[in-house]
């Protein structure tokens, strides 16, 4: 038995915080059912840092493609600063809107071991990069970097870019959990919201008197961006990298605090009261849909994490827009962005919405066809909403665009969002998986299939965007509405594929049944 | 003239990829009798519920419920049934009511709020009726699986375990159910693992086990010694 005088070891020290973060990390790795599928997709996720990293520099255009090349590169180069900065607003933005950011285990599978705070914020920081919004931007700032830099400075630079990443995302986990820490003491959840809405109207009020840019100008971003570009480069690295290694380490008091306390937002909602409705009696279409689209509507919007993600998706990229004066040709790729970034709240796994109620809901007398009509226009929805508020906000920055550009686009809005819809819906009902989003750190699939898939919806939707870009260039304003015409039809087409399987009895079952993990 | 039996089922067999979860279950079921599924854990009970209820189909055999097919017609099975299923059951996001209302709503009853009503009163669910089920404790979840499985008064009431984690009262509410389904002619099926809570909803029992049925007979009839024997 050991003496009470002897020295105790902190039970949850980073050695053992470490170790257990690992442990988790192994187990899940473990679980990977398409170890194939899993590498492939780290394989590509590799290699479209590298083709970032190194690719842009060597890129020698003409025509239509060097015009977009051009304009993308005359918007950013200058901005390499603002763009470092960027990505520590993401990395604040994620972890804070995910509520501290991802978990290893979710919150019932980890409530058996004994988990330490430390653990979790390290998990968190392992998961950080799965996340399409992350690696577009770490993508984005690579090949910019590319782009602007010598070919004699261009390694030194890369490294700096790698360890402010390092450095952004640790600060940013840091103060994810400190805000999560604030929104679960009593009135912490106001305080939160009207500190959220006073930082967008002080970056707003500095946009528009013309201060925001010095603002950014001064920061210390700053120099690191032109310290990448000469021989300060080595201090510059090292130094972020401490930063890094210090953020990781300081991050631990605030993740301890937040966990340390009841999760009130959570509690709040999961005792929510929703008083009586009467039965809807829609002017078109069943009333049974209707009660249906009710129902879904419900789960998605009652839920913390889906209505935080799509407020933060729907607000994001359109202030960037609006703040940053983004030009038609860039503000063509955020719709899909914001599509995707929308289906990955749990369109990946649209059936999940339902959870362990799936089996009752798959007892209830209602066609399949209705189901799934119903469900695929709810994700819709959500990516149709998130999505336009970009536009919108595009829409008052710029004004009303060029016909060809607006043509342009209202086709590449629409044709990304069917597109999106028809993946997603084919991958709910190929490889369903039983998650409990409870909790808005949860995600709708296991963590490498989030990667996996939000990898290959930001691709296609990108060189979607990069197509219609290309198009608006054009001097025919109809050419994009008969581009999209293809995409439509191949969209609809994998759609209604995806809609056969699921009013196949045998495949809903199997649905049904991994949904509800029984 | 005798009446055709609620539940038929002949030679069932249901697979999930390589595994065989029922291999050749035979039973039968008559209206308004109570008739508990034993078995232990993986035996195919909740299998058989689930096909029985229009979830899962049959792999082969025939299964009839209500007079529908179950590999042909699942959309009549799901009017004919109410189902509590195994585990969970809930939409994690809706309140009670809402479920009732959907329920109702999909099997076109007229006035079911009174009977709804009175059906979370007697689960003690009354006072929840508008909370999200999300924050449920498991018991509460399983009486409100029964409430919405014996809502639309079904001709056959299908209950999978209904007392898993339920208190007395719960229990109590849940035996009446099933009486009153039976007083009104319904088929009642129940799966448990509890003997003596089986033996007092039921007038007959069937065993299962690895997949097939091993006996049939009077609840009274199967004692604790050989309820022990039929399980090894």
């Amino acid at each position: 038995m050991r003496s009470s005088t002897e020295p105790t070891r902190a039970p949850d020290g980073w050695g053992d915080a470490l170790r257990d973060a690992g442990h988790l990390v192994a187990f899940r790795a473990r679980t990977v059912r398409r170890r194939g599928a899993a590498a492939a997709g780290a394989g590509a996720v590799l290699l479209l840092t590298i083709l970032s990293a190194v690719g842009p520099a060597d890129v020698d255009a003409d025509g239509a493609v060097g015009d977009i090349l051009d304009t993308l590169v005359d918007a950013l180069s200058g901005n390499v600063g603002a763009a470092l900065a960027g990505t520590l607003v993401l990395s604040v933005v994620s972890a804070t809107s995910s509520g501290g950011g991802r978990e290893l285990l979710s919150r019932g599978e980890a409530s058996i071991h004994p988990l330490g705070p430390r653990t979790e914020h390290l998990g968190a920081l392992a998961l950080a990069p799965l996340n399409l919004a992350w690696l577009i931007q770490v993508w984005g700032l690579l090949a910019v970097v590319a782009l602007v830099t010598p070919a004699e400075a261009r390694l030194g630079a890369q490294a700096v870019v790698v360890a402010w990443v390092l450095a952004a995302t640790a600060l940013g986990q840091v103060v994810g959990w400190a805000v999560e820490g604030v929104r679960r003491t009593p009135h912490g959840v106001l305080v939160v919201r009207v500190a959220g809405i006073s930082l967008a109207l002080v970056a707003g009020a500095l946009h528009l008197t013309g201060r925001l840019r010095p603002v950014v100008e001064g920061l210390p971003t700053t120099w690191v961006a032109g310290a990448m570009q000469d021989d300060r480069w080595p201090v510059a690295a090292l130094g972020l990298v401490a930063l890094a290694v210090l953020a990781v380490v300081v991050g631990g008091a605030p993740a301890a605090w937040a966990l340390g306390l009841p999760p009130r937002e959570e509690l709040r909602v999961q005792s929510g009261v929703h008083e009586a409705r009467p039965l809807p009696e829609p002017r078109w279409g069943s009333g049974d849909r209707a009660l249906l689209r009710r129902l879904d509507r419900g789960s998605v919007w009652r839920s913390v994490g889906m209505r935080r993600g799509l407020i933060v998706l729907g607000m994001g990229p359109g202030l960037v827009a609006l703040l940053a004066g983004l030009e038609w040709g860039t503000v063509l790729l955020l719709p899909g962005l914001a599509a995707s970034g929308a289906a990955l709240l749990f369109g990946v796994n649209a059936w999940c919405l339902d959870g362990k109620g799936m089996v009752w809901r798959e007892t209830l007398p209602v066609s399949a066809r209705d189901v799934f009509d119903v469900r695929a226009l709810v994700v819709a929805e959500c990516m149709a909403a998130v999505s336009g508020v970009t536009v919108v906000l595009a829409l008052l920055r710029n004004g009303l665009p060029p016909l060809g550009t607006g043509v342009a686009v209202a086709s590449c809005w629409l044709v990304v969002v069917v597109q999106v819809l028809a993946i997603v819906m084919t991958w709910s009902i190929r490889s369903p998986f039983g998650v409990d989003l409870s909790s808005p750190r949860a995600t709708p699939a296991p963590h490498a299939a989030m990667a996996g898939y939000a990898g290959r919806l930001s691709l296609v939707t990108t060189l979607t965007a990069m197509l219609f870009t290309a198009l608006a260039a054009l001097p025919w304003a109809w050419a994009p509405a008969v581009a999209a015409l293809p995409f439509l039809a191949w969209s609809t087409r994998r759609l209604l594929r995806a809609r056969r399987r699921w009013i196949a009895g045998d495949e809903r079952a199997r649905v049904v049944l991994t949904v509800a993990a029984v | 003239m005798s009446q055709t039996p609620a539940v038929v089922v002949r030679d069932l067999h249901v697979r999930f990829g390589d595994v065989e979860a029922v291999s050749g279950v035979d039973l039968v079921a008559e209206s308004g009798r109570a008739t508990a599924l034993l078995g232990r854990n993986g035996a195919g009970k909740s299998t058989t519920m689930k096909v029985l209820a229009g979830v899962v189909p049959p792999t082969s055999g025939t299964v009839t419920v209500a007079g529908h097919d179950a590999a042909t017609d699942a959309l009549g099975v799901k009017r004919a049934v109410g189902y509590c299923p195994d585990v969970g059951g809930l939409v994690p996001r809706a309140t009670p009511w809402e479920h009732l209302q959907l329920s109702a709503r999909l099997r076109r009853m007229g006035d079911w709020e009174e009977r709804g009503r009175d059906l979370l009163e007697r689960f003690e669910l009354g006072d929840v009726a508008h909370r999200v089920v999300g924050g449920f404790s498991h018991g509460m979840s399983r009486r409100l699986s029964v409430v919405l499985a014996a809502l639309h008064e079904p001709a056959v009431l299908l209950l999978d375990e209904p007392f898993d984690g339920v208190d007395p009262l719960g229990v109590e509410a849940t035996l009446e159910v099933v009486a009153d389904a039976r007083a009104r002619g319904a088929c009642v099926l129940l799966s448990t693992h509890l003997r003596d809570l089986a033996l007092e909803a039921c007038g007959e029992a069937v065993v299962l086990r690895g997949g097939n049925r091993v006996a049939a007979m009077q609840a009274a009839d199967l004692t604790g010694e050989a309820y022990r024997a039929l399980l090894d």
